[in-house]
């Protein structure tokens, strides 16, 4: 590790931070290519329904149309991430209110939204299922008849509405739970959240002159476009081009197929540029939620709060469409155990199909709901056994080297000391043990929860450069969605080379351009990213030093790399320039120096003999990352308000590339926890949406949330990590909900087991106890 | 259509303005000034906030037609001489810049706090920025940003 | 989409004369809400009279017996006001609380009075004022009680070809005071349930009340038993209790997505308490500063 801290473990700004806080920042709507048209989707008015025909003449014929298309102008494509369970535009049914239906191109967007008003389509509504009950009783209507025949990537154990049904298992939970002496039951609840990026989701793609389709969207990976465009059109790879502009925000909504696919098949009718954007509107409703939830849980310890089993009952609602849904579940089912040391664990879950937007991948994956149901029962077995809840936690906790569910070895661990530096920087012991009541006389509480979760999955890579001038260039293809990839991988980059951040060219992902990288998501670019780029690197010095053996006349064994883009003859003055290398490799010798590095996920992978795995699609992720929350909150007892005062977020990172992206991503993620906690909810009415709108789906402002979240870095070296680093992109948000909840039992003295805990809902908590 | 004459940024520039067109819109489609941005187009998001006569205003719920003779600013006229204002810079040294959407419309909401307060507490920077969403940071990066620029003891 | 004409009339009597002449005619000041409207679909208006140059609509007057809020009025402008005391700081209070700064800037009197939103926060506020609203109409204005005004979900007393001009407090009396209490979810939202309430103590004895609430109903509820609940009490929890009682009898909530009808109807007794104690405790610290 270098002792300059020039670039890792640098606070620098966002590389490109100047240009969004002036305006030159473009976002895809911010685009525009000459004689672009502007495309308009129509949506489902029913939840569940066979479409019986199509009159699209009349919009077709109104001025300014240029292209309408429905189900009817393209042969079956399914797509589909992991069940290929959609199509471009719903085909022969539709399956929830705003699934689209239909597109139009026209000069622009008022003469777009007039010709979807043209459009007729007959439905033959069916019934519709609109929970789990309904989902799974016995007469439920199906809402995918040909699930049977969908290719499918796994094994995924479906049956009539129930998608995916999955089983991970270790030890013997029902020997142990009788050997228990305490033990804790109960359901909990939790509900859709909107990811409520910023930027709605919007495409642009343009075909030329060799009918390749080149798209500009507000995406989280450009491979998973490109894939899905693909697949819906039933085109090759080598005719589509995604590039990445400036996006605003995804939290996972962005990953898979949004407008882009419908955007393309406009463009290639037209054959002219056209830009879909949605409204906000259409955001909410046509696009993806958080998965609702049931969780049944199940804790035992003994007297002397040592956990000994845990036992799990997911249902997950998966909404319309398949997505990444059995991901989402599996890795519910996989965290649902907690950072803790519990040798006997049972979890089981269904993913069910209902009339509703598709539930898909959102920051956290399925752990914020399970996180929410363990983190309660901890602190509820925690006051049974009569130990304080950081204690009981700091007893069972995970520590370095321990096995996880599967037999993964835990490489890395902070757990142990994001749960001292939690406890003593929010001065737990004395706040509890003497309650300050707020200025007003309510009550206050804090509460704690912990977490884990993981940042090494799937395939990435990288290409590095060496410019003409010796300056770098560094192709990911890791989509920066905000998080701060495009700068951390810079620093990274930079600092294994010994220069400048400022002369690293960071290219936009460009399927084009840059080298395969599944997306951002599952906290994996740091980590992930980080190292491909790491290796790159090391590929690239190779070749330097091969050169600068030659021109400086000693062995590569001889050199080392100084700071600006130089490698020096150890202990003398004897150097030569990146510069100076680079010109005698593109006119002399050996050719550009190119350096790549590519992999899928290594670490170790599940032992079959140790956890049982029925129906779990991941063959393989890890490298553990912990975290603890202390909130504090005051509870009015009229209203039942909880307002949060404040909070504490301590976090295993394994090295802060970036300690102030890394504080940000901590902060974000929390208070979009709170949101999920305190006031996000989707509401549907009878399949539609109530509230898919700003106005009505609200999520924090400044004045919901306190200024006191402090975020605690930790770092425990993470050795396969870049420069030690793990992920933390998603942490921030997995905690709060029962941090929150855990607080609100301190303050009040009951326990609330369904999000969100509104005013109403902790009002009527309040009042039955 | 009509021909109509926006202030911008200190400069006049003639558009075309369609009576339900927004400034938004116009700003956007006509002007080139991408800055302000279209996150919900229901005044509650406050991605598009610009300066209309000095205060913060929703370019989304402003009739174009209605915004001749007022004097215009968008986050591309706070710049001096190119380079980025007091205000601006505090927001990128702060690490209050993540996916940058809301920004725009933030640092446009912070530069009308500072112009007719140069002190404000916390308190009142929070009031000020209750309209402005963002999705990414948490909010605690942004009012250290404003923070930093009234202890720069600089307004716009 | 059919384009919008303008006009910019100088005077209520030309806006009113354009009203109507023209179908499909509406005032616009800010346009907050307005253009939101138009934004989301729910209107089409081909004719737009912007009442922004009417001079007489864009001013507050202080009069001997009354305070009179032209339309024009921006609730920043409002909010700031400082000529608005006693019972009429519950104006003030109301203002300052809608929605975000950026509304609140260009937002108008007028047009949220126009709107009878009875979830917004100046319907409530008014009634509890005991504020009178001035219409302009072909030829005349008339006045309506602002408890008179607020007809049902966004429907007020206006007849078609009226406009709203001004808003009209009395003078507050010696001893009164005004507050509005705002419960929402987060911030900035529409209330799930507003109190309004405007009293005047005399040796800590409530003379006269105006009570009115928010959010319970199509309308601002008000009735003159809950105002002589509190009347020649000393604002106990009992006289406060009976006032909300009242109020109850007469609410009409109903589900939505911010709330359900029945936690409206829980919380109006608690957040009246809350709104009547803030008022005597805010003058008992008065009179205490002497």
């Amino acid at each position: 590790m270098s002792a300059r801290s020039a670039n890792v473990g640098a606070s620098l700004p966002r590389l490109e931070a100047a240009g969004k806080i002036n305006g030159a920042a473009k976002y895809t709507d911010d685009l525009a290519r000459p004689f672009m048209l502007h495309g308009a989707i129509l949506g489902s008015p029913l939840p569940h329904a066979r479409i019986v025909s199509y009159e699209v003449r009349r919009a077709r014929a109104l001025p300014g149309v240029e292209a309408v298309i429905t189900a009817q102008d393209f042969p079956y494509l399914p797509l589909g991430a992991i069940v290929k369970d959609e199509t471009i535009l719903a085909r022969e049914k539709v399956r929830y209110v705003g699934e689209p239906v239909a597109a139009v191109a026209a000069v622009d967007r008022t003469v777009a939204l007039e010709a979807l008003k043209l459009i007729e389509i007959e439905y033959e509504e069916l019934p519709a299922v609109l929970d789990f009950d309904a989902a799974l009783s016995a007469d439920a209507p199906i809402i995918h008849e040909q699930l049977r025949d969908y290719f499918k990537i796994f094994d995924c154990r479906f049956n009539g509405n129930v998608l995916s049904e999955q089983l991970v298992a270790e030890g013997d939970v029902d020997k142990a739970f009788v050997g228990c002496d305490v033990i804790v039951e109960g359901e909990f609840v939790t509900q859709a959240q909107a990811h409520a990026y910023l930027e709605p989701c919007a495409a642009l793609a343009e075909v030329d002159d060799r009918n390749k389709i080149t798209i500009w969207s507000s995406h989280q990976s450009i491979n998973r476009v490109q894939a899905n465009v693909c697949e819906a059109l039933g085109i090759s790879m080598s005719q589509v081009r995604v590039i990445t502009p400036r996006v605003g925000g995804g939290f996972g909504g962005k990953m898979e197929a949004t407008v882009q696919p419908i955007a393309a098949a406009l463009a290639l009718r037209t054959k002219k540029p056209v830009k879909v954007v949605l409204s906000r509107e259409d955001d909410f409703a046509m696009m993806r939620s958080r998965h609702p939830a049931r969780i049944w849980m199940r804790t035992g310890a003994t007297r002397d709060g040592v956990l000994v089993a845990r036992e799990v009952k997911l249902l997950y609602d998966a909404g319309a469409y398949c997505d990444d849904s059995p991901g989402v579940l599996a890795f519910g089912l996989y965290m649902a155990r907690g950072p803790y040391r519990i040798a006997n664990y049972r979890a089981s879950g269904k993913l069910v199909y209902t009339n509703k937007l598709r539930a898909s991948g959102f920051r956290g994956f399925g752990n914020p709901q399970v996180t929410f149901a363990g983190e309660i029962q901890i602190d509820e077995i925690a006051e049974k056994v009569g130990l304080d809840p950081f204690d009981f936690r700091m007893r069972n906790a995970i520590r370095t080297g321990d096995k996880w569910v599967g037999g993964q070895t835990v490489t890395s661990s902070g757990f142990a000391e994001c749960l001292k530096q939690a406890r003593s920087r929010s001065d737990w012991d004395r706040r509890r043990a003497s309650p300050s009541g707020a200025p007003n006389g309510r009550p206050r509480g804090m509460g704690v929860a912990a977490l884990a979760h993981i940042c090494g999955v799937l395939g990435t890579s990288a290409i590095i450069r060496l410019a003409e001038d010796g300056s770098i260039i560094l192709n990911t293809g890791a989509v920066d969605i905000g998080q701060g990839a495009d700068t951390v991988l810079a620093q990274i980059c930079a600092e294994s080379l010994r220069v400048d951040v400022s002369r690293v060219n960071v290219v936009a992902p460009d399927t084009d351009a840059t080298p395969y990288n599944w997306g951002t998501g599952a906290s994996r670019v740091t980590y992930m990213g980080g190292r491909a780029v790491v290796g790159a690197a090391a590929a690239v010095k190779d070749k330097i030093f091969m050169h600068a053996a030659a021109m400086l006349e000693c062995g590569v064994q001889d050199l080392e790399l100084s700071d600006g883009g130089v490698v020096r003859v150890k202990g003398t003055d004897k150097k030569v320039s990146f510069f100076e290398i680079s010109l005698r490799a593109h006119y002399g010798l050996g050719g550009p120096i190119i350096g790549e590095h590519a992999f899928v996920y290594d670490g170790e992978p599940f032992d079959p003999k140790r956890c049982t795995m029925i129906g779990f699609p991941f063959s393989n992720l890890g490298v553990y990352m912990f975290g603890v929350q202390v909130v504090e909150v005051e509870v009015d007892e009229d209203t039942g308000q909880v307002v949060p005062v404040a909070a504490w977020l301590a976090h295993d990172v394994g090295r802060a590339i970036n300690p102030l992206a890394v504080e940000g991503q901590i902060q974000g993620g929390f208070v979009q926890g709170l949101g999920y906690a305190l006031w996000e909810e989707l509401i549907w009415d009878n399949g539609r949406l109530s509230n898919p709108t700003m106005m009505d789906y609200k999520i924090p402002g400044t004045l919901d949330v306190p200024l006191a979240i402090e975020p605690i870095i930790v770092e425990e070296h993470e050795a396969s990590g870049p420069f030690g680093a793990k992920g933390v992109g998603e942490p921030g948000i997995i905690a709060a909900a029962p941090a929150v909840a855990n607080a609100v039992a301190a303050a009040t003295g009951v326990r609330f087991r369904q999000l969100p805990l509104t005013p109403e809902r902790v009002f009527r908590g309040l009042i039955r106890s | 259509m009509d021909s109509a004459v926006l202030i911008v940024n200190g400069r006049q520039s003639r558009v075309s303005i369609d009576g339900h067109e927004t400034l938004l819109e116009v700003l956007r489609t006509q002007l080139g000034l991408t800055g302000a941005k279209r996150g919900c187009n229901q005044g509650v998001c406050g991605s598009c906030t610009v300066l209309i006569n000095g205060l913060a205003a929703r370019a989304c719920l402003c009739l174009a037609a209605l915004a001749v003779g007022k004097e215009v600013v968008t986050v591309e006229g706070l710049e001096r001489d190119g380079k980025l204002s007091p205000v601006q810079q505090a927001f990128v040294e702060a690490g209050a810049v993540q996916c940058g959407f809301c920004m725009p419309g933030m640092v446009v909401a912070a530069t009308a706090l500072l112009s007719e307060n140069s002190a404000p507490d916390d308190e009142a920077i929070r009031v000020a920025l209750a309209g402005n969403l963002c999705r990414c940071s948490g909010y605690v990066k942004v009012i250290d940003a404003v923070r930093r620029a009234t202890t720069l003891g600089q307004s716009q | 989409m059919p384009s919008i004409e303008f006009q910019r009339p100088k005077t209520v009597e030309e806006a009113v004369a354009l009203l109507a002449g023209h179908e499909d005619s509406r005032c616009i000041a800010g346009g907050q809400t307005l253009v939101a409207m138009i934004n989301a679909g729910l209107v089409a208006p081909k004719f737009l009279i912007s009442i922004e140059e009417i001079s007489e609509l864009r001013s507050i007057e202080n009069k001997d017996d009354s305070i009179r809020i032209g339309a024009a009025v921006t609730h920043r402008e409002v909010a700031s006001y400082v000529g608005l005391l006693g019972s009429n700081q519950i104006i003030r209070e109301a203002a300052a609380v809608i929605a975000h700064p950026a509304i609140r800037n260009f937002g108008t009197m007028g047009g949220a009075l126009a709107h009878g939103d009875p979830a917004s926060d100046y319907p409530t506020a008014a009634v509890a004022a005991d504020g009178t609203v001035e219409i302009a109409g072909a030829g005349v204005r008339r006045t309506v009680a602002a408890s008179d005004f607020f007809l049902d979900y966004l429907t007020t007393a206006l007849e078609p070809g009226e406009m709203v001009t001004a808003l009209i407090l009395p003078r507050a009396s010696v001893g009164s005071a005004g507050h509005y209490l705002k419960f929402s979810r987060v911030d900035g939202d529409y209330a799930i349930v507003s109190i309004g309430v405007t009293l005047t103590l005399s040796n800590g004895v409530c003379t006269r009340a105006c009570l009115a609430a928010g959010g319970l109903g199509s309308r601002p509820l008000w009735c003159a038993e809950a105002d002589a609940a509190l009347c020649d009490t000393r604002c106990d929890d009992p006289a406060i209790s009976r006032a909300a009682r009242h109020l109850l009898d007469i609410a009409d909530p109903v589900d939505d997505v911010r709330a359900s009808a029945d936690y409206r109807r829980a919380l109006l007794p608690k957040l009246l308490r809350r709104a009547v104690r803030n008022i005597v405790s805010r003058q008992d610290a008065e009179r205490a500063d002497g």
